[in-house]
C-alpha cells in the first residue's frame, strides 16, 4: 500500500497545493504569496518521482476501479514511465521558479497557478498510467489546462500576447491571433482528436477485454479485427495523439498556443501536452512490439503513416521556422518539427529488429530524441521570455550589445540551440546519429524517402535555431527598450534547465542501453550529416536574413496558408453541416410545430365542426342518412358474406 | 311474497323508498336527496350481497352516483327533489345490470338508464331547457329503437339462425349504440347538448349513463356471437377509429370547455366501442372487460370533476390537470390503464392497426386536455366543486395498481353472458 500514498502525493500534491491560490483570488496579498505553496507542491512531486526512478522495481501497480468493466488504476513504473516522470517534474519545477519572476504581477495568478500545476498533474497520470482509461483522464486534464493557459490573457488587450503582424491580413482572414483565439484554436482541434481516440480505446477494451497496455496481446488483437480493423482502430487512436503533437495537418493550434505566458509555452512545448502524444506513441509502440508482427495485416500500413505524418510535420515545421519573426512562434514550429521526427523514429521500429538490452533502438532513440528536446526547448523558450521582458518585444530584436549585457541568457541560448541541433559531439550529436542510421537502414528495407526528409529537415532545422539565436544576440535590429537587469529566478530556471543537457550527455555515454548511440556517432554517415548541420548553423549564424527570399519568406512565415484549413475551410465544413442541421431542424419544427401539422388538424377540425350548426334537422339527415346507408350496405353485402 | 330472496326484496325496498321520496320531494327538496342516497346504498347492499364478486363494479358505480347526487345539490330545478330520484333510478339500473341474466330486465335496464337523462338534460335554473330536450330526446328515441331491435334479432338469431338477419341485427344494436353514447359520425347530437345543456346534469349524463349501453351491449353481443361475427366486427373498428379521430381533431380548436368535453366524449366512446371487437376472442375478454370498465370510470370520473369545474368557472388547478392526465393516459393513472388494457385485448384480438390508432389519438388529444386543466385551473377555494373534484380524483388515483381489478374481473367476464 505505501506505494499508492507515494503516488498520490505525485499526482495530488501539484493540484492540492494550488487549490488555497485558486480560493483565495479575491485577497492579494495572499496570491503575491501562495504561488510558493504551488512550487513547493510540485517539488514533492519531483522528489516522489525521483524515489520511483531509483527504488522502484519495472512493475505494474493495481488498484480496483470499476470492476464489472475490468477497468483498474494501474500504475506502471518502467523504463519509460520511470524517465520522463523525472524529466516532466524537473522540467515543471524550473519552469515554476523562472515563472515566480517572470508572472509577478499578473492580473490572474490564482488562474495560471491552478492550470498550471493541474497540466502538470495530468501530465504525470498520462506518463504513469498504463491503463489507457485513467491515461484518457490525464489526457483530458491537458486539454483543460492548456485551454486555461493558452487563453490566460483573456482580455486580448496586449499585443504582446498576440501571435501574428496585428492587422495583417491576407485575402478574407486576419493573420493574428488574440489570446482568446489561441485557447479556443487548441482546444477544438485537441476535442477533435479526441473523441475519435475514445472510441479507439472503447474498441481496444471492446476487443481485448482489458486497457492495461502492457496486458493487451496486440498481436491477437490485430489477427481478430483483421486488416480493416486494425487500421480503424488505430489510425483513431493516432488522431488523438497527432492533433495532441500538432502533427500535419493539425499544427495550426501550436503556433497561436504562444499567446499564452511564456512559462505555459516552454512547459507545453517541452514535458507535457505535445510531448504527451509522441509519448503515447512512444509507450504503446514499445509493448505493441510491430517489429514482431510482420505477418498482421494492417500494421505496416498504420506504422507508414505515422512514419510519414511525422517526417513530412518535421519538414514542415522546419521550413516554417525559417520564416518566422517571432521568436516563439519560431521555436513553436521547431518544436513541431522535433515531434515528427520522434514520431518518425518511432515508427521506424516497425523495420528495425536491433536490440539493445532488449529494447529496440528506434524507440530509444524516439524517447531519447524527446528529452534531449524537452530540456534543451524548454530553456530556449524561458530565454525568450526572458528576452519578451526584457526588449518588450515579441519580435526577435538584439544586437551584440544586448547579448553581452545578458550573458547568462546569451551562454544558456548558445548551449541548448548548440546541443539540440546535433552538432557534434554535443548531447543530441548522439542520438541524431542513431536516427541517421535507423533511416538509413530504411532506405536499405522499406524506402530512401525517409531517410532523404530527416537529412533535409536536420540541416533547416539546424540553420533555423543559428537564426534564432543570431536575430536574438548578434545580429538583430536594435531593440528599443533593454531592461537587462533583475530576472534572478528566470535566469536560475533556464540555467538549471539547460544543464541537464549535460546530464543526459553524461548518460549517453555510461548507460548501457545507450551505447550504441555512440557507435552511431562514429559512423561516416553520422559525421557527414553532424558536418553539414554544423555548416548550415554557421552560414545561418553569419546570415540569418536573406531579403532578397522576401516572398518565399513571407510564405513560409505565413506557415504555408495552413491558417486557411484551420479558419477558413473547416468552420466553411462545419457551418455547411450546421446549416443543413439547422434547414432540417426547421422543417421538422415547420412540419410537426409551426407549419403543416397545425394547419392540416386545424382545417380537418374545422371541418368536422363545421357539422355543428344547431339545426336539428340537418343532424337528422346526417344520422338517418347513415343508418339507412349503412343498412342498405348490409343488406348487399349480407347476402355476399 | 314468498320465495323472494333476501337480496330482491332490498331491491325492491331501495324501488319503494325512491319512489316514495320522490314523491314527496315536490315539497322537500332534501328528501329527494336523502331518499336516493338510501336507496343507492340499499341497492349496492343488495347487488353486493347477491354476487359479492361483483363488489369493484358495485364500489365504483356507488361513488360516481353519489358523487352525481352532491353535484346535483349545487342547482336549483324546476323539478324540485325529482332529479335526485331519477339519478337514484338510474344508478340502481346500473348496479343491478351484471347481476342478471335475463334479457327482458337487461332490455329495461338500458331504458331506465336513458329514459330518465330525457329529464335530466332539460334541466335549469328558472325553467326548462326544451330546445336541447328536443335535440336530445329525438336522438335518443331512435337510438333506443335500433338498439332494441338490433338486441331482440340478435337474440333470435341464437335460437334459428340466420346470417343476415344476425348481421341486421348487429348493425342496428352498435348503431343504436352510437347514437346513445355519442360516436361519431352519429355524433351531432353531442356537441350542441353538451355545451348549451347545465353542466351539473350534463356531468351526470357524460358519466353514469353511458355505463349500462356498453354493458348491455357486450352482453348480448358475447351470447349471441357466431362464425359472421369475425368479420362483421370490422364495422364496430372502424366506427371506433372514425369516432376517435373525430372527436380527438374536433376537440384540438374547439374554444369553449364544454365544447371540448363534448369531443373528448365521442373520442373515448371511440376507445370503449373498440373493445367490442375482441367479442371475437372470448378467452381474452376480460382484459376488454377491464379496459372498458377503467375507461368508462374514468372518463365519468373525468367529466363530473371537468364539467362541475365549468359550472363553478374553475376549480382546484393541480385537481385539474390530474383529471387531464388521466384523459390523456399518462401512468399510473386510471385512464392509462383503460387504455393500456383496451390495447391489451385489441393486441390480442389481433387487431394491431386499431390499437396503433388509439395510441395516436392519445397523442392528438394531449394539446386540448392540458388547455382544458390550464383554463379551468384556479387557486384553491373550500366549496363543494372543489370536494367534488378531489372526490374524482381519488377515484382515478386508486387503481395505481390495478391488478386486483383486474382479477376481479375475471370472475366477472365468465359470468356475463344472457341466458337464452
Amino acid at each position: 500500500m505505501n506505494e499508492w500514498i507515494l503516488f498520490l502525493i505525485l499526482f495530488l500534491a501539484p493540484v492540492l497545493s494550488s487549490v488555497p491560490i485558486a480560493l483565495a483570488y479575491k485577497r492579494k496579498e495572499l496570491v503575491d504569496k501562495l504561488p510558493l505553496l504551488s512550487v513547493f507542491g510540485i517539488f514533492l512531486s519531483v522528489i516522489v518521482s525521483l524515489y520511483i526512478f531509483f527504488c522502484f522495481p519495472d512493475k505494474a501497480f493495481s488498484y480496483p476501479w470499476i470492476p464489472e468493466l475490468g477497468i483498474d488504476f494501474v500504475i506502471i513504473t518502467d523504463y519509460l514511465s520511470k524517465y520522463m516522470g523525472v524529466i516532466t517534474t524537473l522540467i515543471a519545477f524550473f519552469i515554476a521558479i523562472y515563472g515566480l519572476d517572470y508572472m509577478k504581477g499578473d492580473y490572474r495568478l490564482p488562474w495560471y497557478w491552478f492550470f498550471f500545476n493541474l497540466f502538470t498533474a495530468s501530465m504525470l497520470l498520462v506518463v504513469y498510467s498504463d491503463n489507457l482509461f485513467l491515461l484518457f483522464v490525464g489526457w483530458e486534464g491537458l486539454g483543460v489546462a492548456s485551454w486555461g493557459l493558452i487563453g490566460h490573457w483573456h482580455r486580448d488587450d496586449d499585443n504582446l500576447t498576440y501571435v501574428g503582424t496585428v492587422d495583417r491580413k491576407v485575402g478574407p482572414l486576419n493573420f493574428f491571433w488574440p489570446p482568446s483565439a489561441g485557447g479556443w484554436r487548441a482546444i477544438s482541434t485537441i476535442r477533435f482528436g479526441d473523441v475519435p481516440m475514445f472510441l479507439a480505446i472503447a474498441a481496444i477494451w471492446f476487443f481485448a477485454g482489458t486497457l492495461n497496455i502492457s496486458q493487451i496481446e496486440w498481436g491477437d488483437l490485430f489477427v481478430q479485427v483483421g486488416f480493416a480493423g486494425t487500421l480503424i482502430i488505430l489510425l483513431l487512436f493516432l488522431i488523438g495523439l497527432f492533433t495532441k503533437s500538432a502533427q500535419v495537418p493539425f499544427s495550426e493550434w501550436l503556433m497561436t498556443a504562444m499567446t499564452g505566458p511564456t512559462t505555459v509555452s516552454a512547459l507545453l512545448h517541452s514535458a507535457t501536452m505535445v510531448a504527451a502524444g509522441a509519448y503515447v506513441f512512444i509507450r504503446i509502440t514499445w509493448y505493441i512490439e510491430p517489429w514482431t508482427l510482420h505477418g498482421i495485416p494492417g500494421v505496416e500500413t498504420v506504422y507508414i503513416i505515422a512514419l510519414f505524418v511525422g517526417l513530412i510535420s518535421g519538414l514542415y515545421g522546419a521550413l516554417v521556422a525559417l520564416g518566422m519573426l517571432e521568436r516563439k512562434v519560431l521555436l513553436a514550429a521547431t518544436t513541431m518539427s522535433s515531434l515528427g521526427l520522434m514520431f518518425g523514429a518511432t515508427a521506424a521500429s516497425y523495420w528495425i529488429h536491433a536490440e539493445v538490452n532488449g529494447m529496440n533502438l528506434a524507440v530509444l532513440v524516439g524517447f531519447w530524441y524527446l528529452a534531449i528536446h524537452a530540456f534543451a526547448k524548454a530553456s530556449l523558450f524561458l530565454v525568450s521570455g526572458h528576452l519578451i521582458h526584457a526588449t518588450h518585444s515579441r519580435f526577435s530584436v538584439g544586437d551584440i550589445e544586448l547579448g553581452k549585457k545578458m550573458k547568462i541568457t546569451f551562454a544558456t541560448t548558445i548551449i541548448a540551440t548548440t546541443f539540440l541541433v546535433g552538432i557534434p559531439p554535443l548531447t543530441a550529436y548522439w542520438v541524431k546519429s542513431a536516427m541517421d542510421l535507423v533511416m538509413e537502414h530504411l532506405a536499405i528495407e522499406y524506402s530512401i524517402a525517409p531517410l532523404i526528409l530527416l537529412l533535409a529537415t536536420s540541416i533547416i532545422y539546424s540553420a533555423v535555431l543559428a537564426r534564432f539565436m543570431s536575430t536574438n544576440f548578434i545580429k538583430g535590429e536594435k531593440p528599443h527598450e533593454a531592461h537587462v537587469e533583475g530576472g534572478g529566478l528566470m535566469k536560475a530556471g533556464y540555467v538549471m534547465m539547460v544543464s541537464m543537457l549535460f546530464v543526459i550527455f553524461g548518460l549517453i555515454f555510461t548507460r548501457p542501453e545507450l551505447k550504441e548511440f555512440v557507435h552511431a556517432g562514429f559512423e561516416p554517415l553520422s559525421i557527414a550529416v553532424g558536418i553539414a548541420a554544423l555548416a548550415s548553423f554557421g552560414i545561418a549564424l553569419y546570415k540569418p536574413r536573406m531579403p532578397s527570399m522576401q516572398k518565399f519568406s513571407t510564405f513560409l512565415s505565413d506557415r504555408m496558408y495552413f491558417p486557411y484549413l484551420n479558419d477558413y475551410i473547416c468552420p466553411k465544413i462545419g457551418f455547411f453541416f450546421s446549416r443543413i442541421c439547422d434547414y432540417v431542424s426547421r422543417g421538422l419544427d415547420g412540419f410537426y410545430n409551426t407549419l403543416v401539422m397545425p394547419g392540416l388538424f386545424g382545417m380537418i377540425s374545422e371541418s368536422i365542426r363545421s357539422i355543428q350548426t344547431g339545426e336539428l334537422s340537418k343532424y337528422i339527415n346526417i344520422v338517418l342518412g347513415v343508418v339507412l346507408v349503412v343498412l342498405i350496405l348490409v343488406s348487399i353485402g349480407g347476402v355476399w358474406l | 311474497m314468498m320465495g323472494l330472496s333476501m337480496p330482491m326484496m332490498m331491491m325492491f325496498g331501495a324501488l319503494v323508498i325512491l319512489t316514495l321520496c320522490s314523491v314527496f320531494s315536490v315539497k322537500y327538496r332534501d328528501l329527494g336527496f336523502f331518499g336516493a342516497l338510501v336507496a343507492i346504498i340499499l341497492g349496492f347492499s343488495a347487488v353486493t350481497l347477491k354476487n359479492p364478486e361483483l363488489i369493484y363494479y358495485t364500489a365504483f358505480v356507488l361513488a360516481i352516483s353519489i358523487i352525481n347526487l352532491l353535484s346535483l345539490k349545487g342547482i336549483k330545478s324546476v323539478i324540485q327533489g325529482v332529479d335526485f330520484g331519477l339519478v337514484g333510478l338510474m344508478a340502481l339500473a346500473t348496479l343491478y345490470i351484471f347481476s342478471t341474466q335475463d334479457l327482458a330486465m337487461v332490455l329495461a335496464a338500458f331504458v331506465l338508464v336513458s329514459v330518465p337523462t330525457y329529464i335530466l338534460v332539460m334541466i335549469r335554473e328558472g325553467g326548462a331547457n326544451v330546445e336541447v330536450g328536443i335535440k336530445y330526446i329525438t336522438f335518443m328515441v331512435l337510438a333506443t329503437v335500433l338498439f332494441l331491435i338490433g338486441a331482440v334479432i340478435l337474440v333470435y338469431t341464437k335460437n334459428e339462425f340466420n346470417g343476415i338477419l344476425y348481421i341486421f341485427g348487429y348493425v342496428m344494436l352498435v348503431l343504436g349504440l352510437s347514437i346513445e353514447v355519442g360516436v361519431a359520425p352519429l355524433h351531432e347530437w353531442v356537441p350542441d347538448v353538451f355545451t348549451s345543456a347545465d353542466p351539473i346534469p350534463m356531468s351526470i349524463i357524460a358519466s353514469l349513463a353511458k355505463i349500462v349501453p356498453f354493458v348491455i351491449a357486450l352482453k348480448i353481443l358475447i351470447s349471441t356471437s357466431c362464425s359472421l361475427t369475425v368479420s362483421i366486427s370490422l364495422f364496430t373498428a372502424v366506427l371506433a377509429a372514425i369516432s376517435m379521430f373525430t372527436g380527438n381533431i374536433g376537440a384540438l380548436t374547439s374554444k369553449e370547455p364544454a365544447r371540448v368535453l363534448g369531443y373528448s366524449t365521442v373520442a373515448n366512446m371511440g376507445y370503449v366501442l373498440a373493445c367490442i371487437v375482441v367479442v371475437i376472442k372470448p378467452e381474452f375478454f376480460y382484459f376488454a372487460l377491464t379496459g372498458v370498465l377503467l375507461m368508462l370510470f374514468s372518463n365519468a370520473a373525468g367529466k363530473i370533476g371537468f364539467f362541475n369545474a365549468i359550472k363553478n368557472k374553475g376549480a382546484y388547478s393541480p385537481l385539474m390537470y390530474m383529471l387531464a392526465f388521466s384523459f390523456i393516459g399518462i401512468p399510473p393513472l386510471m385512464g392509462f390503464w383503460g387504455k393500456l388494457f383496451i390495447l391489451v385485448a385489441l393486441i390480442k384480438a389481433e387487431y394491431i392497426w386499431l390499437a396503433a390508432i388509439i395510441v395516436i389519438n392519445s397523442a392528438i388529444s394531449v394539446p386540448y386536455y392540458t388547455r382544458l386543466a390550464r383554463e379551468l385551473g384556479e387557486g384553491w377555494k373550500a366549496n363543494l366543486t372543489n370536494y367534488i373534484c378531489i372526490a374524482a380524483v381519488i377515484i382515478i388515483s386508486i387503481t395505481i395498481l390495478p391488478d386486483w381489478f383486474f382479477k376481479g374481473m375475471e370472475v366477472i367476464a365468465q359470468t356475463i353472458s344472457i341466458a337464452i
